[in-house]
Formats: structure tokens, sequence, C-alpha cells
């Protein structure tokens, strides 16, 4: 940025300059005011003294006898006259005093009676006119004084020659008319005075006027400096600096307190020191729930892992047996959800399934899945029914169950030599089973309560026989109930669709299916729920 | 997405369900029953217009059945067929009152 365009765009700069320019420019306004009326009342106080002059000289012509002289009588009194004027002219310091006679057709000319001149007064050349000297009536100005003067129209005529072009100084002519005894206007005196003094008279004024003025500005430019700058400008800067401070540094700087006698600036001020607090705690606290949001998500991700962890998660699970392949996925919709599957094998004959929806999401789900997959498993490795294992672990749960949460259920059991699965539903999806060489379908299994929900519940088991080449494929209410953007559900018929689109697939194949066709389905939207299930085929 | 519109008149509450009983807004039908089941000796839900219920929907109802145990008498009643069924594969109607 040039200085220039700084200064231009500084504060400071501008106020102060402005009032300077502006007392300035009031100071000329006022002074050419001044001068021009001090010029004025001069020159009307100078004319006046100059016709009070011509006046008293009108009394030493004898009006009557002004033709006389033109035409040679009276010459006795025309000469004695001729002294008296020309004495008058020298003790007055006048530069020229005569007497003419206008004619009065046109007044276009004028014939000289008397005229006496003094070179000396303001060293001019002028050489007198003979009496009866005709001559042209100088201009305009002139001519309209001899019409007012002979029509009687003003005491007094004043003519200022200022600026005149034939070389002679300023001057004043005044003219007074010469009355005869009837009263009427024989002739004109006129007395001619340099007017220069006026003009010097001026020159203290002006320099009065120029000193004040820069006195004036002066003393302005001092306030504007000193008040200003204390009370307007110099917090403004402050408040400036401090704010483009904060800005940059986010740090909480010395208070800017009560800085200016305006209430504006005084508020600006302190809402500046309140704004700062404010944000400095509120970037603390800020810094505070960040790294405490940063330890919750450290702790979600151990527990995520301590969840997947408690479940199989190792495929092939089982690598060396031929009589069966199972696979399971689980996918929390946030970092720990409530859903979970697991399977064991019990006995070397006997398999183990689970698979289960805790109510709600989240951490409270995870805790409660924990909970109900490890008493199930446990539970099942006793041996059992799997009714009474969902009996038992019912029971377990409503024992310490404070927030009425509870878990669906499915569990089967499959003995391997035989394909006999015995399984019970607490509150659980229905299954979906393939016998070989057909398509899978749900099998609407008899259903029990809730695990959790109520203590003392009983279940049932139901039996299925399996033939080699048969599936069942089991979930959570997150598959079917997967949401597009339009809040469809995905279905159960989807669902069966999409296990059928490849019934002679593996397990894991179809898992990949299903979890295609939701992702086909859900597009954009996000995923709601846990989403958990399990695929096992039954070899023989 | 879920409308409550309560309705309780000398110690009979009806609940009436406009919605989406799901995860978001079963814990406002929580809080509106905490505040209103003081005193109350029957209670019923009617589910005409609740379009979906999921398991936290499930455990709300849950708990205002144990509530109710001893106090008086519950039911739910206008299921549509979706609710209807959600309540039989999680064997809700074998505990609940249905109409």
């Amino acid at each position: 940025m040039s200085i220039g365009r700084k200064l231009r765009s500084n504060m400071a700069f501008n106020i102060i300059g402005g009032i300077v320019l502006v007392i300035t420019l009031f100071a000329f306004v006022v002074g050419a005011i001044g001068f021009v009326s001090f010029t004025n009342s001069f020159k009307k106080e100078y004319s006046t003294t100059t016709y009070h002059m011509a006046d008293t000289a009108t009394s030493l012509v004898n009006g009557d006898h002004l033709f006389d002289y033109l035409t040679g009588l009276e010459m006795e009194e025309y000469q004695r006259t001729k002294r008296y004027l020309e004495n008058y002219c020298k003790r007055m310091a006048v530069s020229i005093v005569y007497v003419i006679m206008v004619e009065q057709n046109g007044f276009d000319y004028f014939f000289s009676i008397f005229n006496c001149v003094n070179n000396e007064v303001d060293n001019t050349s002028y050489v007198p006119w003979e009496l009866g000297h005709r001559r042209q009536t100088t201009n305009e100005d002139y001519r309209q004084e001899y019409i007012k003067l002979y029509n009687k129209q003003a005491p007094y005529g004043t003519i200022y020659r200022i600026n005149t072009k034939d070389g002679n100084n300023w001057h004043i002519t005044t003219l007074v008319p010469i009355m005869d005894s009837n009263d009427d206007v024989a002739g004109l005196l006129c007395i001619q005075r340099p007017i220069n003094e006026i003009y010097k008279a001026r020159i203290p004024y002006l320099i009065t006027i120029v000193i004040s003025t820069i006195v004036l500005v002066f003393l302005a430019s001092a306030f504007a400096v000193f008040f200003m700058k204390k009370q307007l400008i110099g917090p403004i800067r402050k408040v400036s600096f401090e704010a483009t401070r904060f800005a940059r540094e986010n740090k909480k700087g010395e208070e800017l307190g009560d800085i200016s006698s305006f209430e504006e600036l005084a508020n600006l001020a302190k809402s500046i020191d309140t704004m700062e607090t404010d944000m400095v705690s509120y970037m603390e606290n800020l810094t505070v729930i960040t790294a405490e949001k940063e330890r919750i998500g450290t702790e979600l991700a151990l527990a995520s892992d301590i969840q997947t962890g408690s479940i199989p998660n190792t495929f092939p699970a089982f690598p060396d047996r031929t009589d069966f392949d199972i696979f399971a996925s689980m996918d929390p919709a946030k970092e720990v959800g409530g859903d979970f599957y697991n399977f064991f094998l019990v006995d070397n004959d006997h398999l183990a399934m689970v698979i289960g929806d805790v109510s709600g999401k989240g951490v409270p789900a995870a805790l409660f899945m924990m909970v109900s997959n490890i008493l199930a498993s446990v539970r099942t490795q006793t041996g059992g029914n799997p009714a009474q294992i969902l009996e038992f672990v019912n029971d377990k749960i409503c024992e310490s169950n404070k927030l009425d949460m509870f878990v669906t259920i499915w569990l089967g059991i499959l003995q391997l030599s035989t394909g006999k699965l015995v399984a019970s539903n607490a509150g659980h999806e229905y299954p979906a089973i393939m016998h070989a060489g057909g398509g899978f379908e749900l099998y609407k299994d008899k259903h029990g309560f809730v695990v959790g929900g109520m203590e003392g519940v009983r279940y049932t088991d139901y039996e299925i026989q399996l033939s080699p080449g048969d599936k069942i494929f089991v979930y959570t209410d997150g598959v079917p109930e997967a949401t597009d953007a339009d809040n469809n559900m995905f279905g159960v018929d989807r669902m069966l669709s999409a296990l059928n689109f490849e019934p002679d697939a593996n397990p894991e194949k179809m898992l990949g299916n299903v979890r295609s066709a939701v992702d086909a389905f859900v597009k954009d939207a996000q995923q709601f729920d846990d989403l958990t299930m399990l695929c096992m085929e039954y070899k023989g | 997405m879920l409308s409550i519109n309560k309705n309780i008149d000398n110690g009979k509450a009806v609940f009436c369900l406009e919605g989406r009983l799901d995860t978001i807004t079963a814990p406002e039908l929580e809080k509106s029953l905490q505040e209103s089941i003081e005193g109350v000796k029957s209670l019923t839900f009617d589910f005409g217009n609740l379009e979906y219920i999921s398991s936290a929907g499930l455990r709300v109802i849950l708990a205002a059945q144990k509530l109710m145990t001893g106090k008086g008498e519950m039911k739910v009643c206008n299921l549509n067929e979706t609710v209807k069924e959600i309540f039989e594969v999680t064997g809700f109607s074998d505990i609940l009152t249905i109409e």
C-alpha cells in the first residue's frame, strides 16, 4: 500500500485533516466577507468625506455666472474664483478640482469652466483644460451621474476608478451640483482624490485576518489532535488493535476498561472485553469437551473390539468339519450394538447357534448383550434343551433388570449325526429354512415372550429335521427393517428373494447376497439399526 | 415422527399414538407416561394410527405393563397388521391384553 493510500484510509489523518480543512475554509470565507465589508465601509466613509470637501468648494463658485465665464464676461470674478480653487486644490490635497457645464441634450459633451490640477498629490501628469474646452463625456458611468445630478435625484455622485487602463493610480471622483439663484443646476463641481490609502489600510487588516486564521487553524488542530485523539481516535485504534490481536492470538489480553468518555465507545470496549472473556472460556470448555469426546471415542473403539472379540469371528470357523458350514456377520449401527450371534460345538455331535437382539442401541444395549450372550452360551455348555436354557437366562436377567430392557433370542442345537435341530424362540424373528433343492421360506415357529421381560416365563422347544444340503438363516430385525430415504422397509419378501437369488451358494456368499440387496435398497440412507445374520448349511 | 394424544379422566387414561414408536420417539412416550400414570387405574393404548413399533417402543410398553400390574388394568387396542405381527413375534401378545 502506498503512503498516500495508507493516509487516506487512516482515520486519525482523515478526521484531523478534515477539521483543519473545514476550519481553514471557514476562516477564509469569514476573512473574505470581513475584507469586502471593510472595503465597502471604508469606501463609503471616503466618499462622504470627499462629498463634504466638494460641497465646501461649491461655495467658492458663483453659480449664476458660469455661462458668463464661457462667453468671456465677468473675467475678473473668474480669475479670482480660479485662484481660490487652485489654493483649495493645494491645501486640501486633491489631484483635480474642476467645474463643468454638461450639454443637457444627451449629456454626451461638456464644457470645462475651471480646471485646477495638483500633480504632486498623486504623482500625476494632468494638463489643466482651458476655459471653454469641449470634451466628450468620459464614459457611461459619468453620463449616468450627470443625468442624476442635473435632475436633482441625488445630492452628489461618486465614481471609483479602480484598475484603470489609462495608467493612472486608483482614484475617486466626487461630483456635486452647483446651483444658481433660481435653485437650478448650473454646473458640476468635481473633485478627484487618490484612493490608494484605502488599499494601503486594507493590508494590516488582511495580515490580521491571515494571522488569526493561522492561529485558529493551529488551535483547532491542537484540539483535534489532543481531544479527538484522546477520546475518539485513540480508543477506536485501541479497540481495533485489540480485536485484531484477539482474532490472531485467541488469548485474553489486557482489559480495555473505561477508554473513552463517549458512551458508545465505552460500551464497545466493554463488549469487546466481555466477548473475549466469553470466547476464551468457551474455547476452554470446547477443549475440555473435545478431549472428553476423544476419550469416549477411544473407549468406545476398545469396547467395540471387546464386543467383536466376544463372538466367533474367524472364518472358516471349523475348517476340519465337513458335516456343516457356518457363517455369520454383525454390523452395529453405532460403535457398539445390542445384536449378537454365537455358535459353538457343545460336544462333538452338537452345534449350538444363538442369535439375539437387545431392545435399544448403543452402550446400554451392548452391556445387556454381553450379559445375555455369556449367560446363554455358558448355560448351553452345561447341557439341556433350548427352552430350559432360555428360561434360565430369562430368570437370571430378570433378577437385576433395572431398566426394563429385554432381548429376543433364537437358540437352536443341531445334532450333527442325525440332522435333528431342536430350537426355541424367545420373541425373535422367524428363522428362514431352505430344504435342499427348494427355496428359503420363513419357518413360523412357536414364539415365547422376550427374555428379560418377565420372570418365570416358560418357553417351548420345537424340532426340525434337516437333510444334507438344507440351510437355515437367522437374522435380527435390522435386516427386514432396514429403511431407505423414503422410510420404506426392506421387508421379509426382499430378504427371501435375496436368499433365493443363489440357493446353492455357501453361507458366506448367502450373507453377502443379502447384504448387497440391503445396501442397494437403502442406498445413501443412514444405517439405523444393528444388522446381524447367521447362516448354516447342514452337509450331513 | 410420533404424536401422543392423551386423555385422562377419573383414573382412566387413554393414549392415542400416531406415527412411529422407535428409538428416537420412545423416550417421549416414556416421559409422557411417567408424568401422568400417577393414580391411573385403567390404561389404554390406542394404536389405531401407529405405523410401526421397534424394540425400544416395546420396552416402554413392557415398563408400563409392569407399572400397572397390581394397580389396575392395561390394554392395547386397534393394532394394525405390522404392529400386530411384531407383538406376536416378540411374544408380547401373550402377556398383554389386546383388543
